[in-house]
């Protein structure tokens, strides 16, 4: 072996001073080296370790688990890992960003692995400690951006419901899910009356509080299974799961009634506001999920051409029956 | 076709190294986990990607709730080692690995998966490593999120080989519902590498 060749005050001087924790435990979990990196964040010097117990050292290290893992390096010849990721650390040892570290103490990642005697047989077990710190902080950092990005991807920035493209993508898998089970749902397709106006005379933060009122209230008369999002500009999309029709009328119904009746308030003046909505159940002759919100969007179109403020069902047939307030 | 085939004397060598590496392998694992540990017979062969991913899909299609864990060794000789775990029988390892009280979140239970695929695989590679007079380093093992990346990763292949040596081999425990299978992957240059030890093996005999 070429590294015997080295001489063992060199070895000696790498292993001590090496920017890692290397320490090495025999098979009465005696310590027989400790580094300088061990002594330093450990605060306990080698004099007053070696030829101890780690655990009597360490009372707080994980006893049951550690001296398992490290009796089956014995017994395996085998490495053995321990990984931040599942475990943050193995020493509570202070990190080294004491001013700008995110995290309470160093993160570590540990490798065990056997030491031969001269005779063959693994006399000890040596065990290198990496400070992971700045990694688990990148990652942890990383991880917050992706999840904000996820629901960036998902929500509308001004009323913090669902946007368009998450609305279709549940209504895509909502409508395969009916026709390779055979399952039905409903969709409400759903307008602000004269939102244009709104805007005109109160102005253009006015509608951002109106969208965010309706949003709100639309969102506290749903079921958690209920999808809700919103479309366009002024107009909204809920998806009801395992709903019929004549249920999903009712509930649009219970929304245009509650949207009249709130007091939603820009700057001290109430702001009156309806709503026309449309509703549409699946059924086994719809070819994509589009055709369902061309059904809706028809019986909301129904809606606002029977003068505003009231739902419509659709009908295939016998074409859109609208019901306005005062039917519900 | 690979440059290297191995020949019928070679495979006979290699076939009884493995199938002696395995024995340990049993008995280690079994000396660790006190319980009997079940082997099915060792199939060695060499193979291309499709056919990896075909042994694959063989074992995983049964079943939805397969883990895999890979890990990577490397010295003289060099590959991948998959560990397949069926359902989650490894769970009921717990105690034995020394986890009291049993995992109580995600993280906890992955580390026990860790450590369970890290002494399958350890057992195995030091018993084929210990046969053939050599030692074996190891990458920390780690979970293959999901399978149809995998399956990207080996299509798509800015396949660093076409053919490698598979050891494939089953695992399971008495009394407890553990069902693990391992391949063993070795690159091409450890083919070749291993018809040199394996032809000085049979020379010395």
């Amino acid at each position: 072996m070429p590294a015997t060749e080295v001489p063992g005050s060199l070895l000696h001087c790498i292993v001590d001073r090496v920017n890692m924790g290397i320490f090495v435990v025999n098979g009465d979990m005696e310590v027989m080296l400790w580094n300088k990196f061990m002594e330093a964040n450990s605060g306990k010097p080698a004099a007053d370790i070696i030829g101890k117990n780690l655990f009597d050292c360490f009372p707080d290290l994980p006893r049951t688990w550690l001296e398992k893992k490290i009796r089956n390096v014995f017994v395996l010849n085998n490495f053995a890992f321990i990984c931040w990721e599942q475990r943050p650390f193995l020493f509570k040892f202070p990190h080294h960003r004491p001013m700008t570290g995110t995290v309470e103490c160093m993160r570590q990642n540990c490798t065990l692995f056997p030491i031969k005697g001269a005779d063959g047989s693994i006399e000890s077990v040596c065990i290198t400690l990496m400070d992971m710190t700045d990694t688990s902080i990148y990652h942890e950092m990383l991880q917050k951006a992706m999840q904000s990005l996820y629901k960036a991807n998902q929500h509308d920035g001004l009323t913090s419901i669902y946007n368009r493209h998450y609305i279709e993508d549940m209504l895509s898998k909502e409508f395969s899910r009916s026709q390779r089970y055979g399952g039905f749902f409903s969709l409400i397709m759903l307008d602000l009356d004269y939102f244009k106006e709104i805007n005109d005379q109160y102005g253009h933060l006015a509608g951002d509080t109106v969208l965010r009122g309706v949003s709100s209230t639309i969102h506290d008369l749903l079921r958690e299974s209920d999808t809700f999002g919103r479309y366009g500009g002024e107009e909204f999309a809920i998806i009801l799961p395992e709903t019929t029709l004549e249920h999903a009328m009712l509930v649009a119904k219970r929304i245009s009634t509650t949207i009249a009746a709130a007091r939603i308030q820009y700057e001290g003046k109430v702001i009156p506001i309806t709503i026309s909505a449309g509703v549409a159940q699946s059924h086994p002759h719809l070819q994509r999920y589009e055709d369902l919100i061309r059904e809706a969007d028809t019986a909301l179109y129904q809606s606002k051409q029977q003068g505003r403020n009231r739902v419509t069902q659709f009908r295939p047939i016998s074409g859109p029956v609208s019901l306005t307030q005062g039917d519900a | 076709m690979t440059a290297v085939q191995y020949t019928d004397e070679q495979t006979d060598a290699l076939q009884e190294i493995i199938n002696i590496a395995m024995g340990q392998a049993v008995a280690s694992l079994a000396g660790i986990l006190d319980v009997r540990v079940g082997l099915s017979v060792p199939h060695v062969h060499l193979v291309q990607i499709h056919e990896l991913i075909d042994t694959i899909q063989e074992i995983t299609g049964a079943s939805d709730e397969i883990t895999i864990v890979s890990q990577a060794f490397y010295s003289h000789l060099k590959g991948e080692v998959l560990i397949i775990f069926e359902e989650h029988g490894w769970k009921d390892l717990a105690g034995l690995m020394g986890y009291e009280p049993p995992p109580g979140n995600i993280q906890q239970e992955q580390e026990l998966l860790l450590d369970v695929a890290n002494i399958v695989s350890g057992a195995c590679l030091n018993g084929i490593a210990n046969q053939l007079g050599t030692d074996m380093s190891y990458t920390p093992p780690s979970v293959i999120p999901d399978m149809s990346r995998m399956k990207n990763a080996l299509v798509s292949n800015n396949a660093s080989w076409t053919h490698a040596l598979l050891v494939e081999v089953n695992f399971s425990l008495e009394h407890i519902n553990f069902k693990s299978h391992l391949l063993i992957l070795m690159t091409e240059d450890t083919i070749e590498i291993l018809s040199t030890t394996l032809d000085d093996l049979l020379e010395s005999i």
